[in-house]
């Protein structure tokens, strides 16, 4: 049985990893396309991106493109499991409520 | 932990709004603009050389070069938002291939005309599809191997309608698989 993964499922954490999930395997994503994407400030971003980031479910990089610093952010592979297990417990708890 | 039956709905109901988000931006990054550019690029080429013959065929290396240029500003505007780590293996197998691609010809002398040249560099270009799809993306793999298969039908079983083949199902399949990407890619 999947486990609900505490770090993930709180809701700005769990908007970015799902996020980052739907990238491929190899791709990252720019903090300020994401930031917008998400709806999100810049400090609300860099604060859960840094949880998760600790937790090791995704890579931050900070790199110069046109000589302006950016920052991507990509899932880990830890991270797209700990991800998916999060949504197949999310899937196992309706299934649980639609048979009972 | 423990949800109840509705968080645990109203939480796949943001994860299915992130995805959203994301799905135009990774869209755009599996490349349907460059389909859409490469194919109006082939079907422009290959109406150039049936109506105006050989000044149209002495256009071609320009329209490659703004081709090129246009896909290196598509592929900076991408990489601003997604990117891939660049991978120099892979760039060094492209080199290569081109490289003996443009190489051997000129080395062995080959006897060509407009149709071959055009053939031959579409083939070539269609080698570094698969190669991309066999690296990255499976749908690249697919589509170098059905205009592969599209150019050889047109060059040996309708030479005579060679220019109308290519700008319809040469160009034409690269712009309907942008529309496909950009449209029907879930």
């Amino acid at each position: 049985m999947p486990e609900l993964n505490s770090i993930i499922h709180q809701p700005v954490r769990l908007q970015i990893m799902a996020a980052l999930n739907h990238l491929g395997g190899r791709e990252q994503v720019d903090f300020t396309f994401l930031k917008t994407k998400l709806g999100l400030t810049d400090g609300n971003l860099g604060a859960h991106l840094l949880t998760l980031e600790e937790a090791g479910y995704i890579a931050v990089q900070k790199a110069f493109v046109a000589r302006k610093p950016k920052t991507f952010v990509a899932a880990t592979a830890a991270g797209r499991r700990a991800f998916e297990g999060h949504v197949a417990a999310l899937t196992a708890i309706l299934k649980a409520k639609g048979s009972s | 932990m423990q949800l109840t039956s509705e968080e645990a709905t109203r939480a796949l109901a943001a994860i299915q709004t992130s995805r959203e988000a994301m799905r135009s931006a990774v869209r755009a990054h599996r490349g349907h603009y460059h389909r859409w550019l490469w194919g109006v690029i082939w079907i422009a080429m290959a109406l150039l050389a049936e109506f105006r013959g050989q000044g149209g065929v002495h256009l071609f290396p320009w329209i490659c070069a703004a081709g090129f240029g246009g896909s290196m500003v598509l592929g900076c505007i991408q990489g601003r938002q997604i990117r891939g780590p660049v991978d120099k293996r892979f760039l060094g197998v492209l080199v290569a291939v081109i490289l003996f691609a443009v190489l051997w010809p000129f080395v062995l002398r080959a006897q060509v005309n407009d149709q071959t040249v055009f053939a031959y560099a579409g083939l070539v270009a269609m080698l570094c599809y698969v190669i991309a799809g066999i690296w990255f993306d499976t749908y690249l793999l697919w589509l170098g191997l059905v205009i592969t298969a599209l150019i050889l039908v047109g060059l040996f079983c309708f030479a005579a309608f060679f220019w109308w083949w290519i700008a319809i199902f040469g160009g034409g399949t690269l712009i309907i698989t942008g529309f496909y990407i950009r449209y029907c890619w879930r």
